[in-house]
């Protein structure tokens, strides 16, 4: 953008400042009521509110509850890391499938399928979770891991559930994929053809090609990876059917535990009969909000940078 | 602008006898749901000019809209607490109209139904102290059962519940040294959980969903889920130190121990009798049984609302038990005088 602004351009640019201006109003809105609500919570309970452990609502004795987010918030972290760890190896099999290997004709159809799976509601992911994934995991999956690597506190506890992080990890790395298969896919397809003429023209191997473009985009994948952590954070009907809802902390993976979002889920709407839960609740928004604005104002400006760097 | 005249005449023209259409509105428990509704539908086709409308939104929603003026008649599982009871005392009228269950299923491979459990012995579980199947406790009390060397799973309700206040009520009542009173509520912070033996399902249905798919765990739901689900159900020791089948007559039983001997009216303080009924006396009682309430105003400022509610009361006590839904016990016939009390009421009577 060079040389004076024509007046009409202006114009034009003045006439979209009320809509930037709502979303950007909606969100310090969303924030501040979310602030103000939590404010209560934590004035009555001060850090516990967010380092406490219980969990112990009582509904005529205010200084008796205990409202504590930590084991939430912690979950939360856990499920959200291994939706990446799962997610993003399956991300990024599909871009080398469908930009390199497949034949020509096929490319678009397999390409389309991962579209469609961002577009299924996850209340569908949370009951097939529930119905079909849970019961499979915890007899093949579940009992392998804690017989092989029973010794790592990690997969230490016996399953006995299918219900547990390790499933809500899972099932949500599979609801990711399609988010960080799109951004991917998009640096991917920018790498100019002469790179990619030229790699192989020095006599690389299709492997070491998709090594190096790879390279190319790495700040890319790891904005894709951001992005689809803070989606997975927020993910929440789904994880709720399948996280086991108990508030036990996420030392052994093969548990039943909790997250944020699935703890809003499963007790904002009675909590209006217990003082202060509703407030711990919003606390346990605001927090999710955080993480989330996190992850994607990080994930953002990799993804800036990336294109910068190929533009 | 003059249909709206027109309306408003006909607004003030109905009344009491003057065969005018009456509205009620309620709502709350989702537990009496599937029963009010059977009723409402039996009583509407009886009595054409009246319509009832009843949306399940929980006792807790129920009970504040109620309060608020929202609704007519709210339907609740527990009655109103001492202190709302206390501010509105005298307006506000509770008849019990259902008797409940909170029944223990479970899903041990090789057991069949009928284990025998004692609120002891669930207390422990519910704390994570008995950790196998094979746990003397447990075997002790069913000797001709051979119970597997695995552990426990124990399944509780995620959300807040009715259903977890009454199980949690009986395990304080029935072994009050290993279940503080701390540990009573609709939702509590279960002891079993930090062990990694518990799990939590969201509604009946969910409690249902997780016992049925993990084997060796245990749940409470209530009655009518377990019939639906076919899960086994446990026989529960009772106060009088028997084991208890939940039935028809043995969850009657336990509402006739409770009622029987209290005198009390629709405009008295139902907790007491609430209380009563988990863990109570008598030699067939099962012991977690509950009450489902009805909860009106003693007057209304529409008489013909007043009337209609008392015409649907009295149907009740009359005719209504001819049709209660699979899963759902008949209040008592020593207790049904409350129901005709309180339509008395609200015809005006001074009781």
């Amino acid at each position: 953008m060079t040389g004076p602004v024509p007046p009409e351009d202006k114009r034009f640019y003045y006439s979209l400042l009320p809509f930037i201006g709502v979303s950007m109003i909606v969100v310090l809105v969303l924030a501040a009521v979310l602030a103000y609500y939590s404010l209560p919570a934590v004035k009555k309970y001060g850090a516990t509110a967010i380092l406490g452990r219980e969990w112990s609502p009582s509904e005529d004795n205010p200084s008796k509850a205990r409202y504590g987010l930590l084991i939430p918030i912690l979950g939360t972290l856990a499920t959200a890391t291994i939706a990446v760890l799962i997610g993003l190896p399956i991300a990024l099999s599909m871009v080398v499938l469908t930009e390199e290997i497949l034949p020509y004709r096929y490319r678009g159809l397999l390409g389309s399928i991962v579209d469609v799976m961002a577009a299924i509601p996850t209340i569908v992911y949370g009951l097939w979770g529930l119905t079909v994934l849970a019961p499979l995991l915890r007899e093949t999956l579940y009992k392998w891991l804690h017989a092989r690597l029973g010794w790592t506190p990690l997969f230490a506890c016996n399953p006995f559930t299918g219900t547990t992080y390790m499933t809500a990890g899972i099932l949500l790395g599979i609801i990711v994929v399609p988010y960080i298969y799109a951004i991917v896919r998009e640096a991917y397809r920018s790498v100019p053809k002469k790179y990619r003429h030229g790699i192989y023209a020095l006599g690389a191997t299709r492997l070491e090609a998709v090594r190096l473009i790879m390279g190319m985009i790495r700040s890319a994948i790891a904005a894709a990876v951001l992005l689809a952590f803070g989606r997975a954070a927020g993910e929440t009907v789904a994880v709720a059917l399948v996280i086991g809802s108990a508030f036990n902390a996420p030392r052994c993976l093969l548990a039943p535990g909790y997250t944020i979002a699935s703890l809003i889920a499963n007790q904002f709407g009675e909590s209006f009969y217990y003082p202060y839960m509703a407030n711990a609740l919003y606390l346990g928004g605001l927090l999710l909000l955080l993480i989330g604005i996190a992850a994607n104002i990080a994930g953002l400006r990799l993804l800036g940078r990336a294109r910068s760097l190929e533009g | 602008m003059a249909l709206i005249a027109i309306g408003l005449l006909l607004a003030r023209g109905r009344g009491p006898g003057t065969g005018g259409h009456v509205t009620l509105q309620g709502g709350g428990s989702s537990f009496l749901y599937p029963q009010i509704q059977a009723w409402i539908d039996q009583y509407s086709r009886e009595n054409p000019n009246v319509t009832i409308n009843y949306s399940p939104t929980g006792s807790g929603t129920g009970q504040s809209q109620f309060l608020q003026g929202v609704l007519d008649f709210a339907g609740s599982d527990p009655p109103l607490k001492r202190g709302v009871w206390e501010k509105y005392r005298g307006d506000v009228l509770q008849v019990p109209v259902i008797v409940g269950a909170v029944v223990v299923v479970y899903n041990v491979p090789g057991v069949g139904p009928g284990l025998n459990l004692s609120g002891e012995v669930l207390a422990k579980i519910y704390k994570g102290e008995i950790e196998y199947w094979d746990d003397p406790a447990i075997t002790s009390l069913n000797p001709h059962t051979s119970l597997p060397h695995e552990k426990i799973m124990a399944v509780h309700r995620s959300d807040s519940s009715g259903t977890t206040n009454v199980f949690t009520l009986f395990l304080h009542k029935a072994a009050p040294d290993t279940w503080p009173e701390d540990l009573v509520g609709k939702t509590i912070d279960w002891p079993v959980d930090s062990t990694g033996r518990g799990v939590g399902g969201k509604g009946n249905q969910g409690v249902a969903e997780q016992v049925r798919q993990t084997p060796y765990s245990i749940g409470y739901v209530e009655l009518a889920y377990a019939t639906q689900t076919g899960l086994p159900v446990a026989r529960i020791e009772n106060s009088a130190g028997r084991f208890i089948e939940p039935s028809n007559e043995t969850i009657m039983a336990a509402a006739e121990g409770a009622i029987s001997g209290m005198s009390i009216g629709p405009r008295d303080d139902w907790n007491p009798v609430f209380e009563a009924i988990v863990y109570a006396p008598g030699e067939d009682s099962y012991p977690i049984a509950t009450l489902s309430f009805l909860i009106l105003r003693a007057s209304y400022n529409d008489q013909a609302k007043a009337e209609a509610l008392a015409g649907f009361l009295e149907w009740l006590a009359h005719e209504g038990y001819k049709h209660v839904v699979k899963g759902y016990v008949p209040l008592p016939e020593s207790a049904r005088h409350v129901l005709t009390d309180a339509a008395n009421i609200l015809r005006g009577a001074q009781p």
